[in-house]
């Protein structure tokens, strides 16, 4: 039965997790432990370990962890038939992230399957559209200016504490219609929240962001504006207000979802321009492709996945798969395809063009895509302006941190 | 608010006010018409918005406006008929009020 968003309950099927708890229909040689995204073997190199599973695991395979069991895909065909079938691949309770059993709520759009979920991406939808972010230009690239004003003299930075990320988190501000005031302690919370120390620092963490988007949801009632959460706030689908339930889970799903994704994926490009300076000369000589130059960095530098629940029994390359399972689509491995991405770890910005992965695809393709690409895309226009050369620091050390958002910590970065 | 009729492959016809400033994609997926997916929001990276534009309007619609949708037009499943085009690359003008597009049988 489909959910009903507006009142909200627990999944009730199974969490399998570990090798005790692996369901007798899979076969005995589909079982690997591949470790991502915590072991070590994944976090010496995440994305070369991604392109290497096209030889070292079979297509599809059953994953064992303690994050939890699930198949795998890695084949660019197979990811795009899960994700663009949702009758059979679900996203209802495919979202890990832990919440109060007693005070429940979907973070929506996207444990929303078809079709309510199409109403609450037409609520927002036309502020993130590729018209709708390019509003957002000008402003966006006075507060990269203004970032770079600080740290272009010095020589040296730390990529992502000096631009990497205050940069998205001011952007995310602006379009949510929250105060610039709040930046650096949105940084610290999305930081604490995500990469938290322990689970105190990380419960502590979500108790303030919730307290505060409560507060501002508040606001934005009596106050209506053109930001996002008014938007949300006052959404009345087909004549129906929003439940609180509903505004709630859509704005803290927002922080959720479009902020880390934006840190990793500038960390991991800047960390690629530091060590191959002829490829920032050849980027800085194409201006007129900077849109495929962003689109194949994007495929290149991808960095999360897209979990489903099995709704219905299905087979795959013979193997079968039963409702409640769940899968994973390792989307930056289906981004290094080789049937579809010849030599895919080589960063080319003439491929052919092939629907990339680093948004999903599907019904819950990512609604923040064209607001990234776009910051993106003024990020590397005015860094690369005002710094054509650096390099990595001296002794760096690049480290990864476990977890579903794949980017190395930190970026020291000398000119 | 000009008018875009919408028919899909197994005939159905669909009469919509799509406001100047958006697209054909956004027309149908605003209004929850089937037929037009448009996953990628207007990236050109989908192509899962395609459309046909009737022969009555195709000169004045025009071919491909970049060689981003022509590529993903070619690249994508299915045939590549003549006057086909990205519906998230049409913006509407009041020029276009009456404007026919064709729905194929399936995106993918
Ligand atoms: C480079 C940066 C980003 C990357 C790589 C990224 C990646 C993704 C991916 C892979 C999904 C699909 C998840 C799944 O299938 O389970 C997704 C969904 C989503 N993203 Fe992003 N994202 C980025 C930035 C943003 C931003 C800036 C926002 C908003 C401010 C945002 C908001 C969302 C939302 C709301 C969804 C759910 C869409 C739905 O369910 O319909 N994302 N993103
Ligand atoms: S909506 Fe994806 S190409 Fe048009």
């Amino acid at each position: 039965m489909p959910i009903d968003a507006a009142n909200p309950v627990p999944p009730s099927y199974p969490r399998r997790a570990g090798p005790d708890q692996i369901p007798p229909h899979v076969p005995k040689e589909l079982i690997r432990t591949s470790g991502i995204p915590t072991g070590e073997a994944f976090l010496a190199g995440p994305h070369d370990f991604m392109a290497r599973m096209h030889q070292d695991f079979p297509p599809i395979f059953y994953d064992v962890g303690d994050y939890g069991n699930a198949w795998q895909f890695i084949k660019h065909e197979d990811a795009l038939f899960a994700l663009r079938h949702w009758e059979h691949f679900s996203n209802e309770g495919a979202t890990p992230f832990p919440r109060d059993p007693n005070d429940y709520f979907y973070f929506i759009p996207i444990e929303i399957d078809p079709p309510q979920h199409r109403k609450y991406r037409n609520i927002v939808d036309p502020l993130f559209s590729p018209k709708g972010v390019l509003k957002l230009e000008g402003l966006i690239r006075q507060r990269a200016r203004d970032l770079l004003d600080d740290v272009a003299d010095k020589g040296e930075c730390e990529f992502t504490e000096a631009f990497g990320r205050p940069l998205p988190v001011s952007v995310f501000l602006d379009i949510m219609g929250l105060p610039q005031d709040m930046r650096d302690t949105f940084v610290e919370w999305a930081i604490d929240l995500l990469h938290g120390k322990d689970r105190e620092s990380m419960g502590r963490a979500m108790q303030n962001i919730v307290a505060y988007i409560k507060q501002a949801i508040a606001e934005k009632k009596a106050h209506p504006d053109e930001g996002v959460v008014s938007r949300i706030t006052h959404a009345a689908p087909d004549g129906m207000p929003l439940s609180d339930k509903e505004i709630f889970g859509f704005v803290i799903f927002l922080f959720i979802g479009g902020l880390d994704t934006v840190f990793a994926t500038l960390n991991n490009i800047w960390l690629w321009l530091a060590r191959n300076p002829d490829r920032v000369q050849e980027i800085i000589a194409r201006p007129n492709d900077l849109d495929a130059i962003v689109e194949e960095l994007l495929r290149r530098w991808s960095v999360t996945f897209s979990g489903r629940v099995v709704a219905q029994d299905i087979e795959m390359r013979g193997v079968q798969m039963k409702k409640g399972d769940r899968i994973t689509c390792v989307l930056p491995a289906c981004n290094f395809d080789p049937d579809v991405f010849p030599n895919p770890l080589e960063v080319d910005f003439d491929r052919p063009r092939r629907t990339i992965l680093a948004f999903t695809v599907g019904v819950h393709s990512c609604m923040g895509s064209h607001l990234a690409r776009l910051e993106l895309k003024i990020a590397l226009q005015e860094w690369l302006r005002r710094i054509p050369q650096f390099a990595v620091k001296q002794d760096a050390q690049i480290v990864y941190r476990p977890g579903g958002v794949v980017g190395p910590e930190s970026v020291p970065l000398v000119w | 608010m000009p008018k875009v009729t919408y028919i899909e492959a197994s005939g159905a016809s669909h009469v919509i006010d799509v406001d100047v400033d958006e697209n054909v994609m956004h027309g149908a997926l605003y209004n929850n018409l089937p037929g037009i997916l448009g996953e990628c929001g207007g990236a050109r990276s989908c192509a899962t918005c395609r459309c046909t534009v009737d022969a009555a309007w195709a000169a004045k619609v025009g071919t491909p406006t970049t060689h981003e949708e022509r590529e993903s037009l070619e690249g994508a499943e299915g045939e590549l008929k003549p006057n086909m085009r990205l519906s998230c690359q049409i913006d509407m003008t009041d020029d276009l009020d009456g404007l026919v597009v064709h729905l194929p049988e399936s995106q993918f």
